[in-house]
């Protein structure tokens, strides 16, 4: 049997992690998303309607994420199409995440010498 | 709901059909969570700039997948060909260089080459593109020299040495390797992935 090495993916596009982190917090749709990627970034990364789904055609290409068949919310919009993480795409999340917190300790420590 | 954008339901026609076939309605039914949510000129402002971006990029990116790649190649053998056989028949003889090009892709495209031609692999698709331009620029170095000794009347051997064995062939390499080049998908979508044994 074989699997998928998740550092084999990084780095990820910003707008992919952005998603995957989205997705973090459970099931979403695509509108959703948006304003959780609106939010997680304080408004500074905004998603047009394409980008967002050319971004989540990419995940589930990958395999970083999956549309899910039925709808988590009862009276939700029937027409919505929910997606998740898939367990290759909570590892690489992770994986991107310790990545960039690798390249913050390493700025911090560099630039703070000059800063103090 | 998405019934009451009829303009941005037309404009998501843009995008390649497969994208649209299968995002289609959640577009238009964003782009209408959009306008109840924040207004029509926020919502247009945003999705303009969207649809200046991607429907660009998408097209561009359904026009390099492998089947539309293969294509492309098949599209330039012909007219290498049709080139070649053309220039021999009004008696540019050089024109046989056209013929050989598009014989070497020919066979290329029948054999395991093709397979690696067809790899998406944005990395291999910017080294081949790269390696064109370079022989492009050796030719066109090599024809600058060449062009110069004709307007000074004097042809020295060097010279037509060095055009007809460097210039020549980092043309007919330059066309080839911008058509494999041009040929390889970008690989963002498939980026090869290294199996781990477990």
């Amino acid at each position: 049997m074989t699997r998928l090495d998740p550092s084999s993916l990084l780095p990820l596009p910003q707008a992919q992690f952005h998603v995957l982190v989205a997705l973090t917090e459970g099931e979403r749709h695509g509108y959703a998303i948006m304003q959780a990627v609106e939010s997680s970034s304080d408004g500074n990364v905004r998603m047009g309607p394409a980008t967002l789904y050319g971004t989540l055609k990419r995940l589930v290409d990958r395999g970083l994420a999956e549309e899910l068949v039925g709808r988590p919310v009862a009276d939700d919009d029937q027409r919505r199409r929910y997606y998740r993480l898939t367990g290759l795409g909570q590892q690489v999340c992770a994986a991107e995440a310790e990545r960039l917190a690798r390249l913050v300790r390493i700025t911090r420590s560099n630039l703070r010498p000059g800063m103090a | 709901m998405a019934a009451r954008h009829p303009v941005y339901r037309s404009l998501v026609r843009l995008y390649p059909k497969a994208f649209r076939g299968h995002y289609g309605d959640d577009l238009v039914a964003h782009f209408a969570d959009l306008v109840n949510d924040r207004g029509a000129s926020a919502a247009w402002a945003r999705t303009g700039v969207d649809l200046i971006v991607t429907v660009p990029r998408y097209r561009l990116e359904h026009f390099m997948t492998e089947q539309h790649s293969a294509t492309t190649l098949n599209v330039a053998i012909t007219l290498l060909a049709a080139g070649g056989v053309l220039s021999v028949l009004m008696g540019v003889y050089p024109g046989v260089l056209l013929l050989v090009a598009a014989l070497v892709l020919a066979v290329a495209e029948r054999s395991t080459i093709a397979r690696a031609i067809r790899t998406p692999d944005s990395n291999r698709r910017r080294r081949r593109l790269g390696i064109a331009a370079v022989l492009a620029l050796i030719f066109l170095a090599s024809i600058g020299s060449y062009a110069q000794d004709l307007n000074d009347d004097h042809i020295s051997g060097a010279s037509l040495l060095v055009h007809n064995a460097i210039g020549v062939p980092a043309m007919v390499g330059a066309i080839i390797f911008l058509i494999v080049g041009l040929c390889t998908p970008k690989g963002s979508d498939n980026r090869p992935v290294a199996p781990v044994v477990s």
